[in-house]
């Protein structure tokens, strides 16, 4: 077993410790967190909680001890047991996680104008898959077709629809200098691009 | 400037505000006063008070304060000033005169960050139109300063939480996530980088916003502080008898805001705040956890959430795009009410 202490921390170090030692931890292992103050008591409780981990409290004193049982004993449901064995990150609910990075204006590389054409055909063809894209990720020359003058823009806004998460790489947005443009989803940075990527089952990049 | 403030605090800026849900049972059972000259009191939960002085001409009357936030004497005052001045802004109103505020030890911080905070708000203020006629010094540590600000507003334009109609687009000025670099910061986990967008924000004023709104008959806002984006909404839902739906993935994060809360960076005012919603709230299947307490998270001096009509809302988006306000979005629509006042998705 793991064991996290964090004695004497404030809020909300208890928490990413706590999260840093799940992180850490092997996925069958129970990890045991000490904690020292009512309020980061409560908020890890409630991580925990939110997150579907299940967990033991023991309290002797002031300090009490988080057990987050996760091992094949522990009582948990079938779909809390695919929780626990996942990364406590990202999007976890969806059931087939796919994810679309449009990485340029142009749809292959040979003609220009052929590549345009064939991407507004890619999202005309997109908005009908099933089920929908968990997210579209737009970076380096991408970005531009998910501002607000975008041939796909009324694609792009079925998909959002949809649920689809829209992200928008921050940096192209300011290297092109097209900030004054109306987004078409969220700005994000790097490691939010990376956390999508990375949660990804499929990756489709037309 | 050597002495760093936040060596005297805990939690800072409006994270230190007292718990939402334990402000209203303390506040209940207050008569409210009758006289008719009060336009707005707080039974809309608004941010600042509204009283008619005659057919053209109402004053609008806030306060805010609160402990340090930042190392900085001279930075502390800008955030404060801004944020106080905010209310005013969010009513639809002018800012106009203003008294400091101060809590400060008379021994144990050198008095020279004491003018520093006060240099601060004053050139803020300055910035806002407002001049400061007067203040108020108690003998208190750790130190808190703030403003009482009042502004004026035509009666018939007061723009309030109770404003917001079915069908109306919700637009947010300013990117979230200041409690969360904050705290970030003081765990030594923010970048300076993130740090300095996140302190640039704090000490923008809401001005244009609020010119905007009165440019395209707003008639529904607030500014979103210590209760987060989904108290604020919820306070704006409530007070308006509408569904306000967000679209977390539509609103404008400051960098490295995601990346924190994905590890655990969540400061204990969203969880306090997160207690307070989820009984009118839905939270959507799917929706992201961090960004879920993302919402949650109390901002200091944060943007303006409008309710504007879809008519004119990219008109609006566009006008806040050119003045400053580079990543305002439409993060939501007002829905007639369902069974929860607040959805997340």
């Amino acid at each position: 077993m793991k064991t996290v202490d964090t004695r004497g921390l404030t809020c909300p170090a208890p928490l990413i410790k706590t999260r840093q030692g799940l992180n850490e931890a092997a996925s069958d292992e129970a990890v045991q967190i000490l904690i020292d103050n009512p309020t980061s008591l409560s908020n890890v409780k409630r991580f925990l909680t939110d997150n579907s981990l299940a967990f033991t409290v023991k309290e002797e004193g002031n300090l009490a001890f988080v057990t987050v049982t996760r091992g094949e004993k522990s009582e948990l449901t079938a779909n809390e047991k695919e929780y626990c064995t996942t990364e406590t990150t990202g999007n976890k609910n969806r059931v087939r996680n796919t994810v679309v990075a449009i990485t340029s204006e142009r749809m292959g590389s040979g003609d220009d104008e052929l590549g345009k054409k064939l991407m507004v055909s890619f999202f005309r063809t997109l908005v009908l898959l099933e089920p929908a894209p968990a997210a579209v990720v737009f970076y380096n020359s991408g970005v531009k077709l998910g501002l607000d003058d975008s041939p796909v823009l009324e694609h792009i806004r079925e998909l959002s629809g949809k649920g689809t998460s829209i992200y928008l790489c921050s940096t192209c947005i300011n290297h092109f200098g097209i900030r004054d443009r109306l987004p078409a989803g969220s700005f994000s940075d790097m490691y939010q691009i990376l956390n999508v990527l990375k949660d990804a089952d499929h990756i489709i990049r037309p | 400037m050597s002495f760093d403030l936040l060596s005297t605090v805990e939690t800072g800026g409006c994270s230190a505000k007292i718990p939402p849900r334990q402000l209203e049972e303390l506040l209940k059972g207050l008569p409210l006063p009758a006289d008719p000259a009060i336009l707005v009191d707080i039974s809309t939960q608004d941010d600042a008070g509204v009283y008619k002085i005659n057919e053209n001409t109402a004053l609008v009357i806030t306060t805010d304060f609160f402990p340090p936030l930042v190392s900085d004497g001279y930075e502390f005052g800008l955030i404060a000033a801004t944020n106080s001045i905010s209310d005013v802004y969010a009513m639809g109103g002018t800012p106009l005169v203003a008294l400091n505020i101060m809590m400060f030890p008379s021994t144990r911080i050198p008095m020279e960050v004491y003018r520093e905070i006060l240099r601060g708000g004053n050139d803020k203020a300055r910035e806002a139109g407002v001049s400061i006629i007067g203040g108020h010094t108690i003998d208190d540590y750790p130190p808190k300063f703030g403003l009482a600000v009042i502004g004026t507003v035509h009666p018939d334009r007061i723009i309030t939480n109770a404003g917001v109609r079915e069908g109306d687009e919700l637009i947010l000025t300013k990117p979230l996530g200041t409690g969360i670099i904050l705290a970030g910061h003081r765990m030594e986990m923010s970048t300076p980088e993130q740090m300095d967008s996140a302190v640039r924000t704090m000490q923008q004023l809401n001005a244009q916003g609020a010119a905007l709104m009165q440019k395209y008959g707003v008639r529904g806002a607030t500014d979103i502080t210590g209760f987060g984006l989904a108290g604020h909404a919820l306070k704006m839902a409530r007070a308006s008898g509408v569904t306000i739906r967000i679209n977390m993935s539509m609103v404008p994060l400051l960098p490295g805001v995601y990346s924190l809360a994905d590890l655990g960076c969540i400061p204990g005012a969203a969880f306090r705040n997160l207690d307070y919603t989820e009984g009118e709230t839905h939270f959507a299947e799917g929706l992201d956890y961090n960004l879920r307490m993302i919402a949650h998270d109390a901002q200091t001096s944060g943007g303006l959430l409008m309710a504007v009509t879809p008519q004119v809302s990219m008109e609006l988006l566009k006008e806040l795009h050119a003045s400053g306000h580079p990543e305002a979005a439409i993060i939501g629509k007002a829905d007639g009410a369902e069974t929860a006042a607040l959805v997340l998705e």
